[in-house]
């Protein structure tokens, strides 16, 4: 009952909120989150990020002088669909830029909308590559997250044989095509490479190919459910004596799901976890903390990517001088400005940024090291 | 070599105790209970709830089993029984149900996945391999419980008066069987079968609220090869199918291991509807 009164307070109040908003906004911006779906999990706390990153914008003067309101819409469906609900936004509603964490075919449908008339800042982890005119680019690409991160390892872990797992499609495949460039470097070999159906839910016969494999380290491209599964059989074999695992997509969330007990020698690497210390990395877990409460949804680098989203906005339509593409393009290149996560620079059209290697051995996070202003290798020519 | 038999084994027995609830469900009471994999999810769920009442891990079993019979009971009462002999009614009920079931849990729990800590941890070294102590002990427990319900089955006339509703509900009331009463604790020992299922699992698996769809699916395809209301045809569905997707996955890839059930699911349902064994037809 309590839970019900506080729901229909809850929506009571975003309704006010919307209804005050609206009679004084002056920019809308479009956020488009996962609230079904795959990566349902990840909706709220990505809403959340986004409505924090608003405040501060909007107490800092707004972008140029006008305050910004932001308009959701829900893109964890079909990519046709999702391109629908955010036309509405934009054709309907009047948003004059939009801030995306979602899959790539979802980005790929919005972008043949989008045509390069309305500014698009795409915000999750991806497989990097994506040039559209408009198009900007927060996430961690694959070679971001490894190009420091494999050498580093290989050194301090003193792992050399490398097993590389991950589900069938093409951000697993693209970022392992990477890693054994990376991996050769550094003096190692690949011992095995294996691609799972999402439908799969037993690991067995991939763990005991790991096993006879040798491998004294693997590279986990295995998303959401599967990772779990995976890191939890692993674990229950006993292979974390034998290899230690690296993973591009273990959050908070999965890690909880693995559990304490199976984590040993787990490692994660992204730009950002919520445990990252510095000054801005704290003030921004504090301030969550207080909009959202103690309860509120967990923050990782997928819903955090909400907020760099929208504060890449606003830099660059400070620095461009207005939501005009064309302008937004020409003032791109080498933009700076901080965020949680660190300085970032635009090159390429993708963020240069802070990379972090963080242990989960403890069965949380924990940052071992970091790499700063790390460059993606998949960004834009231009 | 002896990982892979291990590794059937634990497939093939942990599957049949997955199925064992669908078989009696569907099997003898025909409700196609699209609910099943919510259960066993509920099953899952044992120890998160054990925990957050605050009792100690012993009470798991019992927190499972009372908290599934509960759940199943009260659909029994309310929606289940006025559905006996209407498969495709019963169908769409209980898929009803199934969405019911995931979002009341998300609503207690949340969406994010759980963990589920191994009681027996450690492996042991079985024939010069190592293998995951808590998963010989649950394939041990499995046997057992299978060979107990052999026996029981055996010996009690509750599978033949289970038929007999089924068959003709009049005709049974009037040799004295109380169809009602039957019937309720049929459905709610099948759940109760999930239930344990899952808590068996929990440490060897994802949790979450959708984990359901995946145990529904490969226990529906075991029956399907299997046959439907028999212990054996049981054995046999779920021995071809686990043991087609472990020994494919193992020797060519996991694709071609899935792939594999796929096919001969569908070979099944189009040239062998009834499946390798059926007792009740």
């Amino acid at each position: 009952m309590l839970n019900k009164t506080l729901r229909l307070l809850a929506s009571t109040s975003i309704v006010a909120m919307m209804v005050a908003g609206a009679a004084q906004a002056d920019i809308k911006v479009g956020v488009l989150v996962p609230d079904s779906g795959p990566a349902g999990l990840f909706g709220p706390s990505t809403r959340n990020a986004a409505e924090l990153a608003a405040q501060v914008i909007n107490a800092g003067g707004g972008i140029k002088g006008e305050q910004i309101e932001l308009v959701f819409a829900d893109v964890g469906v079909p990519p046709a669909e999702a391109a629908q609900a955010a036309l509405r936004l934009w054709k309907g509603e009047g948003v004059q830029a939009f801030v995306g964490m979602h899959d790539s075919a979802v980005r790929e449908a919005l972008l043949g909308r989008f045509n390069g008339e309305v500014p698009f800042v795409y915000t999750p982890v991806y497989e990097g590559g994506a040039c559209a005119d408009g198009l900007y680019v927060t996430g961690e690409t694959p070679s971001q997250q490894l190009a420091p991160v494999i050498p580093y390892l290989m050194d301090a872990e003193k792992v050399s044989k490398w097993y590389l797992i991950g589900h069938d499609y093409n951000w697993p495949r693209d970022t392992n095509a990477l890693a054994k460039g990376y991996i050769g470097e550094a003096g190692g070999e690949v011992v095995g490479e294996e691609y799972l159906p999402f439908s799969v839910a037993e690991f067995d016969s991939s763990l005991q190919r790991i096993k006879e494999s040798g491998a004294d380290a693997v590279l986990i491209t295995l998303v959401g459910g599967g990772s779990v599964g995976f890191n939890v059989s692993f674990a229950g074999f006993g292979m974390d004596k034998q290899a230690i695992r690296l993973g591009t997509l273990i959050e908070e969330n999965t890690l909880a799901g693995i559990g304490a007990d199976n984590t040993k020698r787990l490692f994660s690497t992204s730009g950002y976890f919520s445990s990252i210390e510095g000054e801005a990395a704290a003030t921004f877990a504090a301030d969550y903390a207080a909009a959202f409460g103690a309860d509120a949804p967990a923050l990782n680098t997928l819903g955090q990517s909400s907020y760099e989203g929208l504060m890449l906005l606003d830099a660059l339509a400070e620095k461009a001088g207005s939501l005009d593409v064309a302008a937004m393009d020409a003032a791109a290149e080498g933009l700076t400005w901080a965020t949680p996560r660190g300085d970032n620079t635009l090159t390429g059209r993708h963020m240069a940024q802070t990379i972090y290697l963080a242990d989960g051995s403890s069965g949380a996070f924990e940052v071992v090291t970091s790499f700063a202003n790390v460059a993606s290798s998949e960004a834009c020519a231009n | 070599m002896t990982v892979l038999i291990l590794n059937l084994i634990w497939q093939i027995s942990t599957l049949a105790m997955v199925a064992l609830g669908l078989a009696i469900v569907f099997g003898k009471l025909r409700i196609m209970n699209m609910a099943h994999g919510e259960f066993v999810m509920i099953g899952a769920y044992a120890p998160i709830i054990t925990s957050n009442l605050g009792l100690p891990m012993w009470l798991q079993l019992p927190v499972c089993i009372v908290t599934v019979a509960l759940v199943a009971l009260l659909f029994e009462r309310v929606i289940i029984r006025h559905l006996y002999g209407r498969m495709f009614d019963s169908l769409l009920a209980t898929w009803g149900i199934a969405i019911l079931l995931r979002e009341v849990v998300e609503l207690l729990f949340g969406r994010g996945y759980q963990s589920v800590s191994v009681p027996i941890p450690g492996t042991v070294d079985v024939l010069g391999a190592q293998y995951p102590l808590y998963r010989i002990v649950v394939v041990a427990v499995i046997l057992v419980g299978f060979a107990a319900l052999a026996w029981w089955n055996r010996r009690s006339k509750v599978a033949t008066q289970i038929k007999a509703m089924v068959g003709n509900p009049e005709l049974a009331q009037a040799v004295g069987i109380n169809t009602g009463r039957l019937s309720a604790a049929a459905f709610v020992f099948g759940c109760c079968t999930a239930g344990v299922a899952g808590l068996l699992l929990a440490p060897t698996i994802r949790i979450e609220p959708v984990m359901g769809i995946d145990y529904l699916i490969r226990s529906f395809f075991a029956l399907v090869v299997g046959g439907l209301g028999s212990l054996e045809g049981l054995g046999l569905g779920v021995t071809l199918i686990a043991g087609t997707q472990s020994v494919i996955g193992a020797f060519a890839s996991q694709t071609y291991g899935y792939l594999a059930v796929l096919t001969l699911s569908i070979l099944f349902l189009w040239l062998k509807p009834d499946g390798i064994r059926s007792s009740s037809r």
